[in-house]
């Protein structure tokens, strides 16, 4: 004890520790300021979900033609996922939307996702004159269904998500295409809803959807049956912090033509755009946001007119990891992408032809996505050290881990409210009650590991540069597919009927 | 005494009894955000009460709807031989669930009514109500209510829901739109022509359901008016829904265009919508465009057209440079009724170009799979 007295006692005398004390100031600023920015973006997603389901509340006018609705190519990169990529093809064709191909990549998996895929489907070879658009890694073969006529699958050497995705855009025939995830599945009205805004604005580009967590949630013959929240802690803290990201995170910078991220599980893009900026960049793990951003950036310079837009109501259900090791590798590879896709658009900062993006959208993301993490970090490594050793009031500390943890609960409370406003996915009393504590508890522990897992990724990015776009892979709970089956030939409303492409 | 710190409350328990004690004095900081955090903790309970009150109104709201719903909906849907006698009151609170189901009855009677239908508007004074509607602040009250205006027919109202052709938000014009092309489609349609070229926010596919229930006799005169005055950037809008409605109309605006138009988007849509075989002549040249997207719906429009002959064109772009015009023409080759399989293998012994090939055995190979999947399906059937 006497030690301990007496090293307190030294340190209060050494001359630098005041500089270190006055790190709790920038702190507090940099506290302040996160929290106020995300407060600001929360309020502007209320007004444009007010305004979204307002207008789409109901179907006040006849449903469009089938004819001017364009065709889409629904693009699924998969590596690795024998378990859930026949369930996801199969919800793919029970789309309810007139015109679209399913194509699916295998990026070289080194389990048996290709042949899952040629046994449910029937894939035969199919002599495609296949165009390099864009370079990738070489395409072994092409396969056609002989059963479904919507689909196809690719067979490429492995070359990462990126590159698998460069070899769709290549075969795809449509003007739009839809990138999903393996491992999601859609509702019937998701792809209709998602190409909407581009019916009703010419100059759209991109547009995204919101991504649920499907972990509890039963799904029959690919169509999702019934909404539930997940048995697992993990998939809960995730379900409120989907609801955080999509519901305030992408639906308050679309007002302002500043969404930077469209969720690689979902979104739809203008094909010939992507095209013409040489498609997704291989070289990056955060292909998905660095897509996004260099439309905006090329879409600028070249100074046309668009829009690159998100809305909520096209739902994509994906599973979320559910062990520690699987969400680790997750968050520090998408802590990776966001610093790979911000880091070559540094010159974009505050560039006076770049808009919000350049000015508010972009600065947001360096300073409180790409360094929050790392500020949080340093701050529960500089402020605990401080106050156990005496230099800093316990009623200090107390007070703004008090606040700390207020703002975050409120944080997502709002997120809570939103859903409340516009889908009500979880409209039991038991189920908003269980949500608000998840919301509480989210901030004991969870919310602290995932920042040192970000700031790990942070850390491993700035000191190993050269990476290649990889895939992240998680081990799969797949209990929502416990229910899931072989789609019943005929039943209505399955498109299956052959098409010429 | 007894103390403990709780966050930074001191609660203190002495011979005076319990009382708390919050920060105060000298470290305004601390106060700040002591009472910043009390605030936050505030707002996050208002919240999830604002939430759980919100859900259960959500929910009383629902069942009135519903209960409003059925009730109506036995009402509305009733035929004389129902024998329904005097029609109930209609109470404010139902209003919205007796419209949304009297627009679902209409729908499908498209701007007809029935002597039941009048008399229910009648007793309960649907009119009055609906005009009452308008002036309602709510987006789905006045929306609701505008079109069931279109479903009235009652030309007092047009002049009442003009003004919110314009409105800015698109929903909000195209229901009006769409209302006033009911009650009056001779009026409407001079307004409604003019704002399709404006209004590039007007879903496409709703402003072809528009002009389609209001009938090609109707609306292709100003259409075609339109379509013939419009710049190349409208032109190719207008020119798509005045062949949906009206393919004989839009048949020589659609030939004076090919003959004369220089911009390769219009010429592409032109294609894309044309239907009249004696056209042919002016598609053939335009195999050879310099914009490959007019190539490829050239090729396109002979495979949906083309006579005996129109082959040799298709084969001579083979070995096109751009993929979809190699595509297209195989394609278009496969769809001329008078070349079949064997043809198409004729011709691919012919070419000696690798792409040509290459497009033909594709082309081929995708006929074959279509054919598999039609006779399994067949034999499913059977």
């Amino acid at each position: 004890m006497t030690y301990v007295t007496a090293m307190i006692a030294f340190l209060q005398g050494v001359p630098w520790i005041d500089l270190i004390l006055s790190l709790q100031w920038l702190f507090l600023g940099y506290f302040i300021c996160i929290n106020t920015a995300y407060l600001t973006l929360n309020y502007i997603s209320v007004f444009s979900i007010v305004g979204y389901m307002r207008d789409h509340r109901a179907d006040y006018l006849p449903t469009n033609l089938a004819s001017y609705q364009p065709p889409v190519s629904i693009l699924i990169p998969a590596y690795n996922e024998e378990g859930s990529i026949v369930s996801s093809v199969h919800s793919l064709l029970g789309l309810e939307y007139p015109e679209f191909e399913i194509v699916v990549i295998n990026d070289g998996s080194t389990d048996n996702t290709l042949g899952e895929v040629i046994a449910a489907f029937g894939m035969v070879e199919f002599p495609e004159a296949y165009r390099r658009r864009i370079e990738t890694m070489p395409v072994k073969k092409i396969y056609a269904s002989s059963r479904y006529p919507r689909v196809r699958l690719i067979d490429k050497d492995n070359g990462g998500k990126a590159d698998t995705l460069n070899a769709g855009i290549n075969c795809a025939r449509y003007p739009l295409f839809c990138s999903i995830d393996a491992d999601c599945i859609l509702q019937p009205d998701s792809l209709g809803r998602v190409v909407r805004p581009f019916l009703e604005d010419p100059t759209m580009v991109a547009v995204g959807g919101v991504v649920r967590v499907l972990n509890g949630c039963a799904v029959r013959n690919g169509l999702l049956e019934k909404v539930e929240l997940p048995q697992n802690y993990l998939a809960r803290f995730q379900l409120v912090e989907y609801l955080r990201a999509f519901l305030f995170g992408r639906l308050g910078w679309s007002p302002l033509n500043a969404l930077l991220i469209i969720s690689g599980a979902f979104g739809v893009f203008k094909k010939e755009r992507v095209i013409a900026i040489g498609g997704y960049r291989s070289k990056t793990v955060g292909e998905d946001m660095d897509l996004v951003v260099r439309l905006h950036r090329n879409l600028r310079q070249e100074k046309r007119p668009y829009r690159i837009s998100f809305v909520p109501d096209p739902i994509c259900w994906t599973e979320v990891p559910t062990d520690l090791k699987s969400l680790k590798a997750q968050r520090m590879r998408w802590q990776r992408g966001l610093a790979e896709s911000l880091a070559p658009n540094v010159g974009a900062l505050f560039d006076r032809r770049g808009g919000a993006v350049s000015w508010l959208a972009l600065p947001f993301m360096f300073t409180f996505e790409l360094l929050g993490p790392v500020i949080e970090v340093l701050g529960y490594a500089i402020i605990i050290p401080l106050w156990l050793l005496g230099l800093i009031p316990l009623q200090s500390f107390l007070v703004f881990l008090f606040l700390s943890i207020g703002l975050g609960v409120l944080l997502s409370t709002n997120a809570l409210f939103l859903e409340e406003l516009s889908f009500q996915m979880y409209p039991r009393l038991g189920q908003q009650v269980k949500l608000f504590g998840i919301a509480i508890l989210e901030n004991f522990g969870y919310r602290q590991i995932t920042s040192v897992w970000r700031f790990k990724a942070v850390l491993y990015w700035l000191f190993s540069f050269s990476k290649k776009s990889r895939w992240g892979e998680i081990a799969r709970d797949g209990s929502w597919q416990r229910y899931s089956g072989p789609p019943e030939a005929d039943a209505p409303g399955r498109p299956d009927v052959p098409t010429v492409p | 005494m007894p103390a403990l710190r709780v966050l930074a409350v001191q609660m203190v328990v002495d011979s005076t009894g319990f009382h708390v004690d919050i920060p105060s004095g000298s470290d305004s900081t601390i106060v700040f955000a002591f009472w910043a955090g009390v605030a936050v903790a505030a707002m996050t309970f208002i919240t999830l009460a604002v939430i759980i009150i919100m859900r259960q109104v959500m929910l009383r709201r629902e069942r009135i709807h519903a209960r409003a719903v059925a009730f109506w909906k036995a009402i509305i849907i009733a035929t004389p031989a129902d024998g329904v006698g005097k029609i109930p009151p209609l109470r404010n609170r139902d209003m919205t669930g007796f419209l949304e189901v009297w627009n679902e009855v209409h729908e499908p009677l498209r701007g007809s009514t029935t002597p039941h239908l009048a008399r229910v508007a009648c007793e309960v004074g649907l009119e009055e109500r609906l005009y009452n509607r308008l002036s309602d602040g709510r987006f789905h009250t006045r929306l609701v209510a505008i079109i069931a205006m279109g479903h009235v027919q009652n030309a007092a109202s047009f002049g009442r829901i003009e003004k919110f052709m314009d409105d800015p938000n698109p929903i909000v014009s195209l229901c009006v739109a769409r209302a006033l092309m009911q009650i009056d489609p001779g009026q409407a349609i001079s307004m409604f022509v003019p704002r399709i070229a404006r209004r590039s926010d007007w879903s496409p596919g709703s402003i072809a359901t528009i002009l389609n229930e209001a009938g090609a006799d109707r609306v292709t005169r100003e259409l075609s008016e339109a379509t013939l005055q419009a710049n190349v950037d409208m032109a190719p809008r207008l020119i798509r829904f005045l062949a949906s409605v009206s393919p004989e109309s839009a048949a020589p605006i659609i030939r004076n265009i090919l003959l004369t138009s220089l911009d390769g988007r219009l010429i592409s849509t032109c294609l894309q919508v044309m239907s009249n075989p004696e056209d042919l002549a002016c598609v053939r040249p335009l195999l050879v465009h310099p914009r490959w997207h007019v190539r490829m719906q050239a090729a396109v429009t002979l495979g949906r057209l083309g006579v005996p002959g129109d082959e040799q064109f298709l084969v001579s772009i083979l070995s096109d440079k751009q993929w979809w015009v190699r595509y297209r023409a195989a394609q278009a080759l496969m769809k001329l009724g008078f070349v079949n399989t064997d043809g198409m293998h004729r011709i691919l012994k012919s070419q000696t170009d690798e792409y040509a090939r290459d497009i033909i055995k594709h082309v081929l190979a995708e006929e074959a799979m279509i054919k598999h999947v039609v006779a399994a399906e067949a034999t499913a059937a059977a």
